[in-house]
């Protein structure tokens, strides 16, 4: 696998993230103010997945913190992973912190106050290829296509921000509920985890221009998310979720196959590209985000009437990524990236893009397959992988008392 | 790179932990560390108090001594000489910094880096650190027997001030903490040493004059926490174990990393503290320094 793909690379381009749908986690403590606008909330932590997997609506801002686990052997392994669950769990559903004498230092960083709001608050834990090296004795155990992210054609992976032991995605309303939370789950495991990258951005969930969908959109102007797997739990099970039939490691199931992918984005370049190329990179209209030839954002681009490419071009971004074939159904993936912006380069251009993030059941039916389609699209000028990695998301706590990578570690 | 020194703390040792403290927090949902061990007059900790009164003594000799080697090789022009002298005139320094900080001004001429300044010629970046630049960097004694007979002068200000220093026992408590949060903060990094690469001799002295603070505290803490003290020295034994690994010779290798943000190729020819090292250590250094930062709460201090 590791060759064939090793010529290829991936764009996170148009198309992310499910639009709007309704709540899809039982529990998630979703309220509405009389007026009906929708009430921040705490998602809940237990269930046979992660929550914050799935969680609707993707929150408006991310951040994911990749770690090195210094943790010796396998008790200090489940202890690390015990500490995060309980420190998670309480995060998500706000419990109360701790007051302490004033002759210690406060247990928080108090910049959420004495009584953290909710913020809709949702941390996922996914675990990279080299946990399973010879440290831990877990070789056996890891999920059969989980490896090392691949320097893809296109890539300048910067090995200081790619890969990594273990993957924190920390997502919500605000800036500083994420801080906050990051700041508290590294507190809690300082001694078993040390940071190895960083990044994180935000996601408007309505879009200035959009017309109804809250679709984001990206850093080159378009509507993101339109076309995403929704909520459907059905589809979810099909497309997202490890089952328990696949051929895999008992434990894998209920998780989830997580991979991240850092594109810059040539904003300077793209912006300079006249609309009508950019648009026909894209595959759709830039201020409506319909597809090509059609009205509406959500309106059903009809590949099969075009095959000649007269409307949509046949190496369109969203063609390729989703040709709307029953035969590349199953290569469906649920996107969950966000827009990242981090200072400027040598050159004085401003380095932004997207933090592409995609969950699905098999890397190779989905984002290894999607990524092959688009090998070669007019796009790959505009945009340059620069990190990111392949890790696989745990499967939830089910119940009170159990712990994250439980069945990893039994 | 300034330090966070505990000057503050000096005005806030009189204030004796007040009886309500640890009571008044009925309605809270507190859990575990509420409680207070002893007081600052608790006979144990006074005589760890008066304990390190003495070491700090002791290391402030040591000081002037060993500086005063390595500033006349500085003075009488010998390079190889004055370069040896360097890192051991730092180790007793780098035991007591945190209790050295509470004598004004004396951090800022003694130890003070080049990031303080606009540039390495500015006339007020002085210290040890200016003369490791002249030594290493500019490869010469030239120049330098100035800022040898200040840091000489600077360091007999500090004895002087050391000798009419009592220690708050808060300083003391929280000195642990601070010696090794300057470790992960600033030797780690090898930010500290960049010219002669000699981070882990200041690296190791910080981490003995932390565990000379708990090992005066053991009764105390042994008392009040005696969980906490076990973690804290399972802590100093695994950085201990990571420090041994990287002896050589009377001291330790030079702080070669890989990618170092000041590049020596002249002194590291090669990689010696490798990045799974490093990794390893900031963990272990940043767990102990949480459980460090408990201490002066455990003994009632603040």
């Amino acid at each position: 696998m590791a060759e064939s793909i090793s010529r290829r690379r991936f764009l996170a381009g148009a198309g992310v993230l499910a639009a709007g749908g309704g709540a899809l986690v039982a529990g998630c403590a979703e309220g509405r103010s009389p007026a009906g606008a929708r009430q921040p909330g705490f998602v809940a932590f237990h269930g046979r997945h992660q929550t914050g997997i799935a969680v609707q609506p993707s929150p408006a801002q991310g951040l994911m913190a990749s770690f090195t686990v210094l943790a010796r052997d396998r008790a200090e392994l489940a202890g690390m992973f015990r500490d995060l669950t309980d420190e998670i769990a309480g995060l998500m559903s706000g419990r109360p912190l701790e007051v302490r004498d004033p002759a210690y230092p406060p247990v928080d960083s108090g910049i959420l106050g004495p009584e953290p709001a909710p913020d809709d608050l949702s941390v996922v834990v996914s675990v990279g290829a080299s946990l399973f090296d010879d440290r831990h004795g877990l070789a056996a155990r890891r999920p059969r296509e989980l490896v090392e992210m691949p320097f893809l054609a296109n890539d300048r992976l910067d090995p200081d921000r790619s890969h990594g032991d273990l993957l924190l995605t920390v997502q919500a309303g605000h800036a500083d509920s994420v801080i906050f939370a990051l700041r508290q789950l590294m507190r809690r495991t300082r001694r078993t985890l040390t940071l190895r990258w960083v990044i994180d951005g935000y996601n408007r969930p309505s879009a200035p221009g959009g017309r109804g969908t809250g679709s984001p959109r990206n850093l080159l102007g378009f509507l993101d998310g339109t076309a995403n797997l929704a909520t459907d739990p059905t589809l979810l099970a099909r497309h997202v979720w490890v089952s328990p039939a696949d051929d895999e490691p008992a434990w894998t199931a209920g998780g989830s196959y997580h991979a991240v992918r850092i594109i810059r984005m040539l904003v300077e370049f793209w912006d300079r590209a006249p609309l009508a190329e950019q648009e026909a990179i894209m595959g759709r209209h830039k201020a409506s985000g319909a597809p090509l030839g059609a009205e509406h954002e959500t309106d059903v681009p009809d590949f099969a009437s075009d095959p000649e490419g007269a409307v949509t071009p046949l190496d369109a971004h969203i063609r390729l990524a989703n040709p709307r074939t029953r035969a590349t159904d199953r290569n469906l993936i649920l996107r969950r990236g966000f827009s990242y912006t981090r200072g400027y380069d040598g050159a004085g251009q401003l380095d932004q893009g997207l933090a592409f993030v995609s969950y699905q059941r098999s890397l190779e039916h989905g984002f290894l397959a999607v990524q092959k389609r688009l090998t070669g699209e007019p796009l790959e000028e505009y945009i340059r992988p620069e990190g990111g990695g392949f890790f696989f998301a745990l499967p939830g706590v089910p119940s009170r008392g159990g712990h994250l990578a439980e069945g990893l570690l039994a | 790179m300034r330090r966070a020194f505990l000057i503050v703390l000096l005005a806030a040792v009189p204030l004796a932990l007040a009886a309500g403290c640890g009571d008044d927090g009925a309605d809270a949902p507190a859990t575990g560390t509420s409680a207070t061990g002893p007081s600052p007059d608790d006979a144990l900790v006074r005589a760890a108090v008066a304990g390190y009164q003495e070491y700090v003594a002791e290391q402030t000799d040591q000081i002037v001594a060993r500086t005063t080697v390595f500033t006349d090789a500085v003075r009488a022009g010998r390079l190889a000489a004055a370069r040896a002298a360097y890192a051991p005139s730092r180790e007793p320094w780098e035991r007591i910094e945190p209790i050295a900080g509470l004598i004004e001004a004396s951090d800022g001429a003694v130890d003070s880096r080049v990031d303080a300044f606009a540039g390495p010629d500015d006339p007020d970046f002085t210290g040890w650190h200016r003369l490791e630049y002249i030594l290493w960097e500019q490869g010469t004694t030239a120049g330098a027997a100035r800022f040898a007979s200040r840091l000489d002068r600077d360091l007999a200000a500090l004895r002087a001030g050391v000798s009419q220093l009592e220690i708050p026992p808060a300083a003391m408590a929280l000195g642990a903490s601070e010696l090794i949060q300057e470790v992960s903060a600033g030797k780690i990094t090898g930010e500290e040493d960049r010219y002669s690469k000699t981070d882990l001799w200041d690296f190791a002295a910080n981490v003995e004059g932390a565990e000379k603070i708990i090992e005066l505290l053991d009764p105390a803490l042994q008392k009040a926490d005696p969980e906490l003290l076990a973690r804290i020295e399972s802590g100093f034994d695994d950085l201990d174990a990571s420090l041994e690994a990287l002896e050589e010779g009377d001291g330790y290798v030079l702080f070669c990393q890989e990618n170092d943000e000041y590049p020596a190729p002249d002194l590291c020819p090669r990689t010696t503290v490798t990045q799974a090292r490093i990794d390893t250590m900031k963990g272990q250094l940043a767990g102990l320094s949480e459980d460090l930062a408990l201490v002066p709460g455990v003994l009632g201090l603040s």
